[in-house]
């Protein structure tokens, strides 16, 4: 008895340790690539084709989702024809919301495409393409409300996705520090806990709440438009400084507006 | 780097700080009484009690807080409310925490009770029994006493986590002290002072935890 429970603590010493050796091992080999791809090195060398990294946080539909293990989307439809007009290599990665400012930051990210909104404190830290998209903020309500803007929601809860431009009004409105305003996570989060009754109303961008709002067929909502909502363009967004490569994302941008591509991918996704 | 974003969103702070000890405060307390029945319940010799109690501990234990959270906020309890409570309001997010802080709380507190009251001789059992005393009485009167003191490190070390992991229901929302740091790095993408502030407030509460509470605790229940 004794023996055997000796036997069985070694085994899994042994299991564990085999376990954290394989972790190490196979964690080294894709941070080496990572950085062979990054390296600016490798796209002045000429022999390899440079493979830009492209970043977004994929649980934002429709512009960009995981579908089983592939990202798809509006915005990754746009980046990879952009690519292909730009003549460029991109590999999409899913990154998460804040660690793709990091990412582009540091380097490890080329590009970054997440329905970004084009804003002045962005612009301080990194660089944008022309403008993609034009989008304005909704209020998700519920049917009976008798909110038509902003304004009347003082007070209430509202839900937004935190450090989003949805967020930034709600504050412009109330305050940074106002107690009403819930950030989540991600918008469905938001949305969900509207639906619970956690939230009087959510706040996002019109393209995600539309979306969102077409699959809930079982319940009664409505989405109303504050007229003192500001357009916001949506960018791409790369490494303050790197002038060679958002100059060859405008250029491909170019191309495919003039040549209708953009207007067949937003119908794909948004109808006329 | 600007540390003023820090005092820029002190409301948020003050409340997050707030929001954290008292979700700690009641989830200890919650957990540790339901923790106690649990472990109870462990040890009992009637398998109506102990596989349910068995159960309970392996799955709380055994999944991440973190999706605990989430399934407790977006789906148990709005299902159980839209089932008993149609025409009560979902309770808020707030309520969610204290629910899973405390649900994930008595899993690790059962069994140190458990281990507590293990620990104790059989004998002491055999002796109160041998007095006259019911064994509900001798667990009350000999027993736990006793295991109290041996749980009172374990029982700590479980506080301080339930203090720390607190910080996971930022995810929902939770207006606590994780959710002021997520917030501000978010917004103003200055990293170091809200995350760095956030930790320093933690290691003060779990110190005051482990060197005042727990210490306290352990003095007051040393037999002289």
């Amino acid at each position: 008895m004794k023996i055997g429970k000796k036997w069985a603590t070694s085994l899994m010493l042994v299991a564990g340790l085999s376990l954290v050796l394989a972790g190490c091992g196979g964690g080294s080999q894709p941070a080496q690539g990572g950085q062979a791809s990054t390296g600016s090195q490798a796209a002045a060398g000429g022999g390899a084709e440079k493979v830009y990294q492209v970043g977004t946080d994929a649980a934002y539909p429709p512009f960009e989702k995981m579908e089983a293990d592939k990202i798809t989307g509006f915005d990754i439809e746009v980046i990879q024809a952009v690519a292909d007009a730009a003549g460029i290599k991109i590999e999409v990665k899913n990154t998460g919301w804040d660690p793709l400012f990091e990412g582009i930051g540091s380097g490890a990210v080329d590009i970054g495409i997440s329905a970004i909104t084009i804003t002045d404190e962005r612009k301080e830290k990194f660089d944008f393409s022309e403008p993609y998209f034009e989008a304005h903020q909704l209020i998700l309500l519920p049917e009976d409300s008798t909110v038509t803007k902003l304004a009347d929601l003082q007070g209430k809860k509202i839900g937004v996705q935190s450090a989003t431009t949805g967020e930034t009004v709600v504050k412009k409105a109330f305050g940074d520090t106002y107690e009403g305003i819930k950030g989540y996570d991600d918008t469905p989060s938001a949305v969900d806990d509207f639906f619970n009754g956690r939230v009087e109303a959510v706040v996002a961008d019109n393209a995600v709440l539309q979306d969102y709002a077409k699959k809930i067929t079982d319940k009664k909502y409505k989405l109303v438009k504050d007229d003192s909502f500001e357009v916001e363009n949506y960018g791409i967004m790369v490494k303050k400084g790197n002038a060679e490569l958002l100059g060859k994302i405008n250029e491909g941008l170019k191309t495919i507006k003039d040549n209708g591509k953009l207007k067949e991918i937003h119908a794909k996704y948004f109808g006329e | 780097m600007d540390w003023g974003v820090v005092y820029e969103y002190r409301e948020l702070l003050y409340r997050g700080v707030l929001n954290t000890i008292l979700l700690t405060t009641v989830a200890t307390v919650c957990g540790t009484i339901m923790g106690l029945f649990i472990g109870l319940g462990k040890m009992s010799k009637n398998p109506v009690l102990r596989v349910p109690a068995s159960i309970y501990v392996e799955v709380f234990r055994g999944t991440p807080m973190f999706v605990q959270i989430l399934l407790i906020h977006f789906s148990l309890i709005p299902a159980i409310w839209r089932t008993f409570f149609p025409d009560a309001d979902i309770p808020t997010a707030l309520f969610s925490g204290f629910v899973a802080l405390s649900l994930n709380a008595a899993a690790y507190i059962a069994e140190i009770f458990r281990a507590g009251i293990q620990s104790v001789d059989p004998g002491q059992m055999e002796a109160a029994r041998s007095l006259g005393m019911t064994r509900g009485m001798a667990m009350r009167i000999i027993i736990i006493p006793q295991a109290f003191l041996r749980m009172l490190p374990a029982l700590g070390n479980e506080f301080i986590a339930l203090l720390k992991d607190s910080s996971l229901l930022a995810v929902i929302a939770t207006e606590e002290l994780g959710y002021f740091a997520f917030s501000v790095a978010k917004n103003t993408f200055e990293k170091l002072p809200p995350y760095l502030t956030a930790a320093a407030i933690y290691l003060v509460l779990t110190l005051f935890l482990s060197r005042v509470v727990v210490r306290g605790l352990e003095k007051r229940y040393t037999p002289k």
